[in-house]
C-alpha cells in the first residue's frame, strides 16, 4: 500500500508556527522590555534631571544664600534669570523667610501640559550661620525638554530592539530550516516513496550522522526492520491459522460425526451437516440461530435438557445416550456428549450408536437365552428367579414353584443316536414343556438334559402335583427318531418360594436335591423338596469332612480275607480289604465310604496307601517263607492315572516282592469307560508281572468277547450266584458255564460268598480253582490272619470237609 | 596622608586661640547710644548689611579696622569665621543691586574711635585695651 506524497500546506508548517510562535514571543518581549526601557528611562532621565538641576542649584546656593541673608531682591533676580538660561528650567522663586524675592518662570504655549512635574526645593541657610533657615528656593523643572530626551532614547531603543529582533528571527529561521525543517521535510519525502517491505530505508541527511534527526532516522529505519518482520510473522501466522480454520473447517463439515454448539437457553448456534442428518434437520442456513433443542426429535426432551443442566453446574464433560424418533418413524440411539467450552456455551459431539444398541441388546439377550431351543438358558432363569423374589406381586399372591427337570439316561440317546438327534430331541422336549405351562410361566434349559420350570403364583401343593404329572406324562409320549418310537422319562425335583429358599442359589439347590432324590429313586417321578433332603445332604458333607480327616488322621485299616485253593487244599493268598475306623460311628465298611472316595478325589491316595500296606504284608509272608498271594481292589477311577503302573511297580521294588503275588482287582465298569486308556494300562501292569482279577464278574453288562480283548487272569464270581446256586439251577448253570469258559481261555476262577459247606462241596465238583467267604473267615485284621489261616488249614485238613 | 599630620594640624589651629589671649577684641557701640548689650547674631547682622538699625531704634553705623591691621581680619573670623577675601567677595555680590552697602572703613584705629565717640549710631570693634569711657562693651568676642 502506498501512502499518497502529502504536501505540507503552508499555513501549517513548522517554519510558519515557529516563526509566528518567535515573532509574537518576541514582540511581547519587545513591548516589555520597551516598557521597561521607558519607565527606566523616565525614571533615570528623572532623576539626571533632578541631579542637574541640584547641581545647578548648587551654584548658586551661596548667591542666593546672600541674596537671602539680605533679602536683596535684586540680586535673587539676578539668579533667576540665570537659572532660567539652563533650559531645562522652566521657573524659579526665591524667598527670604516669607518675603518672595522673586519669581521668575519660561512663558510657552505648553504651560499647564509640562507644568508641575518636577520640582525642587531648597533650603536657603544663612551664609553666616550655616544652622539657620533664611529662605527658600523652588525649582521647576522643564518636562518637556526632559520627555524630549526620554522619548529620543526610547526611540533609539524600540529601533535597536526591533533590529535585534529581526536579527535573532531571521537567524533562528535559517537555523531551523537548516537544521530541521529541510532534513524533515527530506525524511517525509523519503518516507512516502519508502517501501518497506522490499527493504527500502530512510537515507542519512548529510551531516546528521551523530545528531537527533540521524537518530530519528535511525529509530525510524530500525522500527520499519522491526515492522516488517512482525508484519512477516504476522503473515505467516494468519496463514498457519487459515490453513488450520480450513482444515479444521473441512473436518467440521466433512465429519461423520454429529457436532453443534449450544447456548444456556437452548439456541443452537451452530451445527455440522453430519448433525443436521442425524437430527433430519434440513441442510439450508434458515435455521441458524433460531433452532432451540427442545425442537429437535427427542424422544424424551427432559433428558437432554437435564443432560445439558448437569453440564453447566458441574462444569465438566458429561455424556448419556439417548433416543430420537424421526419423522419416518424410526428410532436411533445417539450417544450425546456435552463439553463446557465458555461461558453459557456447549459444545455437543453426537454418535449414531443405535447398531451398537441394537448388538448390544442382542448381547444381552443372548446371553440369557439357550442357543439350541431358544427358551431362557441359567442366567435367564437367574435374572428371572431375581425379579421374581423382587415382585411385590409375588409377595402378595404367596410365591412362585420352581421345579426342575432332568431326562432320565439321556445320555444313552446321545450315545446311541448322535448329537444331532439328541439336539432335536432336545427342541422337541422343549416344545412340550412349553405347551404344558401358561405364557406367565418360563421354562428354561440350564444344562444338557436339565430343564428348569418358573410356575407364577402356582403354590397349592394340588396343582403341582397335577401340572407335575402332566409334565411327566407330555414327556413320556413317544417320540419318533428315525421313524421309531422312543420313550424317554424325567424326573422332577420341585421347590416353592419362599418356603424351600428365601434366595435364588439355595432354591435352585433345594430343587435339585430334590430332583437327585427323584432320579435316585429310579427316575419318572417327581419329588418335592423337604428338610429330610437337606439334612441328608447336611450328613453326606459331614462325612465327606470326616473322610477328608481319615486320611490326615490314618483312620483306614486293611482286613484280609483268606482265599483258599481247592485244588490243592490250601490257603492260598487274601484280598486285602480296606476299613474305616471312624471315631464315632465304628468301623465303616468300603460300600459306605468308597464311593464318596471316588467323587470327592480322596480313592487315589486310599489306593495307593493299600498298595503299600498289602506289599508290606506280601513282604511279611515272603519272609516268613509263606507262599500266598494278596489281591487289591482298584476302582475305575484309580485308571489310568490314580495308580499308575509305575508306582505299583515301585512299591513292589520297594518291599522286595515278586509282582506275581499281587493281583489287581477290577471291575466290568472300567470296561466301560475309556476302553483304549484302560487297555493299555491293563497291558502295562500285566507286562509287569502283576496279575488281573475281574471282580463281581456276571453282575454289569459286560458280554464274555471283553474276555478275550482284555487280558484278565482270574475271574470273580459275584456272591449272588454263588449264594443262590443251590436253588436256583440257572445260577448253577452259569457258574459250572463260567468255570468251564475260563479254564479254556487259561484263567482261574473265584468263587465269592462261600458261606456252607454244600456250596463249597459243589463248587469242588464243578472244579473251581478258588473260593472265599464267610465259610473260610469274614475279613480279619493282619494281626488275627495267622490264627485264621491256622483254622483254614485245619478245616481243610478236616476230612469232612473234603468230598469223598 | 596619614591620620597622625591631620592631628597635628587640627591641635595646633585648636591653640591659636591661646596664644592671642591677651589681645581680646570687643564691639563697642557709642556710650550715648542707648544699648547695652548686643548679640553676636544682631552684630552680624548689622556688620553684614542685614539690618542697619540697633535696638534702641537708631541708625546703625558699622565701622570697619582698616584692611592693614589685623583687627578686622581678627573680628571677621571670630565672627563669623570668615577670612577677609570671603568678607569682600560677599560684599561683591552685593555691591550692585543698592541694597545695602559695605561697613565704614576707618584709615586707623584713631578714626574708628574717633567716630565711635562721634556718632551715635557708630559701632565698631576695637582692642579691650583701647576701651574707655567714650565706648560701651556690647559684645565680647569670645576667641
Amino acid at each position: 500500500m502506498k501512502i499518497p506524497a502529502m504536501r505540507t500546506r503552508w499555513r501549517h508548517s513548522i517554519l510558519l508556527r515557529s516563526a509566528l510562535i518567535l515573532a509574537g514571543s518576541l514582540i511581547l518581549v519587545s513591548i516589555i522590555t520597551i516598557s521597561a526601557t521607558i519607565v527606566v528611562t523616565g525614571d533615570r532621565e528623572q532623576r539626571a534631571a533632578t541631579e542637574r538641576l541640584n547641581h545647578l542649584l548648587d551654584t548658586v546656593e551661596s548667591t542666593v544664600s546672600i541674596a537671602c541673608f539680605v533679602k536683596d531682591a535684586k540680586l535673587a533676580d539676578e539668579v533667576a534669570q540665570g537659572l532660567l538660561k539652563n533650559n531645562e528650567v522652566r521657573s524659579v522663586t526665591i524667598k527670604a523667610d516669607e518675603t518672595e524675592l522673586t519669581r521668575k518662570a519660561l512663558v510657552t504655549a505648553t504651560q499647564d501640559q509640562y507644568s508641575g512635574k518636577l520640582r525642587l526645593t531648597r533650603d536657603v541657610h544663612s551664609p553666616f550661620t550655616p544652622n539657620k533657615i533664611i529662605g527658600h528656593i523652588l525649582v521647576e523643572a522643564n518636562s518637556e525638554a526632559i520627555e524630549h530626551d526620554i522619548n529620543r532614547e526610547v526611540q533609539f531603543v524600540i529601533l535597536q530592539i526591533f533590529g535585534q529582533l529581526a536579527m535573532v528571527t531571521l537567524t533562528m529561521l535559517a537555523v531551523m530550516i537548516m537544521f530541521i525543517v529541510r532534513p524533515i521535510k527530506a525524511m517525509s519525502d523519503g518516507l512516502h516513496r519508502m517501501d518497506p517491505t522490499s527493504g527500502g530505508r530512510l537515507a542519512m541527511p548529510k551531516g546528521h550522522d551523530e545528531t537527533e534527526i540521524g537518530s530519528l532516522v535511525n529509530d525510524i529505519n530500525n522500527l520499519a526492520g522491526n515492522l516488517v518482520s512482525a508484519i512477516d510473522q504476522e503473515r505467516t501466522l494468519r496463514q498457519q491459522k487459515e490453513l488450520e480454520e480450513k482444515k479444521y473447517h473441512s473436518i467440521f463439515e466433512n465429519a461423520e460425526t454429529g457436532i453443534f454448539i449450544v447456548a444456556q437457553e437452548g439456541t443452537l448456534t451452530s451445527w455440522n451437516p453430519a448433525f443436521a442428518r442425524l437430527m433430519g434437520i434440513p441442510l439450508n442456513d434458515n435455521y441458524q440461530g433460531t433452532l432451540n433443542m427442545r425442537q429437535l426429535p427427542w424422544e424424551n426432551t427432559s433428558r437432554i435438557a437435564e443432560l445439558a443442566l448437569n453440564c453447566h453446574l458441574d462444569n465438566a464433560v458429561l455424556s448419556d445416550d439417548l433416543t430420537i424418533r424421526l419423522r419416518n418413524g424410526y428410532r436411533r440411539w445417539l450417544n450425546v456428549v456435552l463439553t463446557p467450552i465458555w461461558e453459557g456455551l456447549l459444545q455437543g459431539v453426537v454418535h449414531d450408536v443405535t447398531e451398537h444398541k441394537e448388538a448390544e441388546n442382542t448381547a444381552k439377550r443372548l446371553a440369557i437365552t439357550d442357543m439350541l431351543t431358544g427358551v431362557a438358558n441359567r442366567l435367564g432363569l437367574e435374572e428371572k428367579l431375581h425379579e421374581l423374589q423382587h415382585d411385590p406381586l409375588i409377595a402378595q399372591t404367596g410365591g412362585f414353584t420352581l421345579m426342575l427337570a432332568d431326562l432320565d439316561n439321556f445320555r444313552r440317546i446321545n450315545e446311541g443316536f448322535g448329537l444331532p438327534i439328541g439336539d432335536s430331541l432336545l427342541k422337541d422336549i422343549t416344545a412340550r414343556l412349553n405347551h404344558g405351562i401358561k405364557g406367565s410361566d418360563t421354562l428354561a434349559r440350564l444344562s444338557g438334559d436339565r430343564f428348569a420350570l418358573v410356575l407364577q403364583s402356582v403354590v397349592g401343593g394340588e396343582n403341582i402335583d397335577r401340572i407335575a404329572r402332566r409334565i411327566l406324562e407330555s414327556i413320556h409320549k413317544p417320540f419318533l427318531i428315525e421313524g421309531s418310537p422312543i420313550q424317554i422319562h424325567a424326573s422332577l425335583g420341585i421347590t416353592t418360594y419362599p418356603e424351600d429358599g428365601s434366595d435364588t442359589p439355595q432354591l435352585l439347590r433345594n430343587a435339585e436335591l430334590a430332583l437327585d432324590r427323584a432320579k435316585a429313586a429310579g427316575g419318572n417321578n417327581y419329588i418335592f423338596f423337604d428338610q429330610t433332603l437337606a439334612e441328608a445332604v447336611e450328613q453326606r458333607r459331614r462325612l465327606e469332612n470326616d473322610l477328608r480327616q481319615a486320611t490326615q488322621n490314618q483312620e483306614f485299616l486293611v482286613y484280609y480275607q483268606p482265599i483258599v485253593d481247592l485244588t490243592e487244599n490250601r490257603l492260598a493268598g487274601a484280598e486285602a480289604l480296606i476299613r474305616w475306623q471312624h471315631p464315632a460311628h465304628g468301623l465303616v465298611p468300603p460300600d459306605a465310604f468308597i464311593a464318596m472316595a471316588e467323587e470327592i478325589g480322596l480313592i487315589d491316595e486310599i489306593g495307593l496307601w493299600v498298595l503299600d500296606v498289602a506289599c508290606g504284608q506280601l513282604a511279611l509272608w515272603q519272609r516268613e517263607g509263606l507262599d500266598r498271594y494278596l489281591s487289591i481292589n482298584v476302582s475305575g477311577r484309580q485308571i489310568p492315572n490314580g495308580l499308575p503302573p509305575d508306582a505299583l511297580a515301585d512299591a513292589v521294588h520297594r518291599h522286595g516282592i515278586d509282582p506275581s503275588r499281587l493281583a489287581l482287582e477290577i471291575t466290568e465298569g472300567i470296561l466301560l469307560a475309556d476302553i483304549s486308556k484302560a487297555l493299555n494300562w491293563l497291558n502295562a501292569v500285566r507286562s509287569q508281572g502283576f496279575r488281573i482279577y475281574l471282580d463281581d464278574f456276571g453282575t454289569g453288562y459286560s458280554s464274555l468277547s471283553y474276555l478275550k480283548r482284555f487280558p484278565v487272569d482270574t475271574l470273580k464270581v459275584d456272591k449272588s450266584f454263588v449264594r443262590d446256586m443251590h436253588d436256583d439251577s440257572s445260577d448253577r448253570a452259569l457258574i459250572e458255564a463260567v468255570i468251564t469258559m475260563a479254564r479254556s481261555l487259561d484263567m482261574k476262577v473265584v468263587a465269592e460268598g462261600v458261606e456252607t459247606v454244600g456250596q463249597l462241596n459243589l463248587l469242588r465238583s464243578m472244579k473251581c480253582q478258588l473260593a472265599q467267604g464267610y465259610y473260610f473267615s469274614r475279613p480279619v485284621p493282619a494281626g488275627q490272619f495267622e490264627a485264621v489261616a491256622a483254622q483254614i488249614n485245619a478245616l481243610l485238613g478236616d476230612p469232612a470237609s473234603i468230598p469223598a | 596622608m596619614s591620620v597622625w599630620p591631620r592631628l597635628f594640624l587640627a591641635l595646633s589651629l585648636s591653640l591659636i586661640p591661646w596664644v592671642r589671649a591677651n589681645a581680646d577684641l570687643v564691639v563697642v557701640v557709642n556710650a550715648r547710644s542707648g544699648v547695652e548689650r548686643l548679640t553676636t547674631d544682631e552684630v552680624i547682622n548689622i556688620f553684614m548689611g542685614r539690618y542697619r538699625q540697633l535696638p534702641s531704634g537708631i541708625k546703625a553705623l558699622p565701622i570697619d579696622q582698616p584692611e592693614t591691621l589685623p583687627e578686622k581680619a581678627r573680628f571677621y573670623r571670630l565672627l563669623v569665621n570668615k577670612e577677609l577675601p570671603e568678607i569682600n567677595a560677599y560684599w561683591a555680590r552685593l555691591i550692585f543691586s543698592g541694597k545695602t552697602i559695605p561697613p565704614q572703613q576707618a584709615r586707623n584705629t584713631a578714626e574708628v574711635m574717633d567716630w565711635l565717640t562721634k556718632k551715635r549710631g557708630a559701632i565698631g570693634y576695637i582692642e579691650r585695651s583701647q576701651v574707655d569711657s567714650r565706648v560701651k562693651i556690647v559684645l565680647e568676642l569670645e576667641p
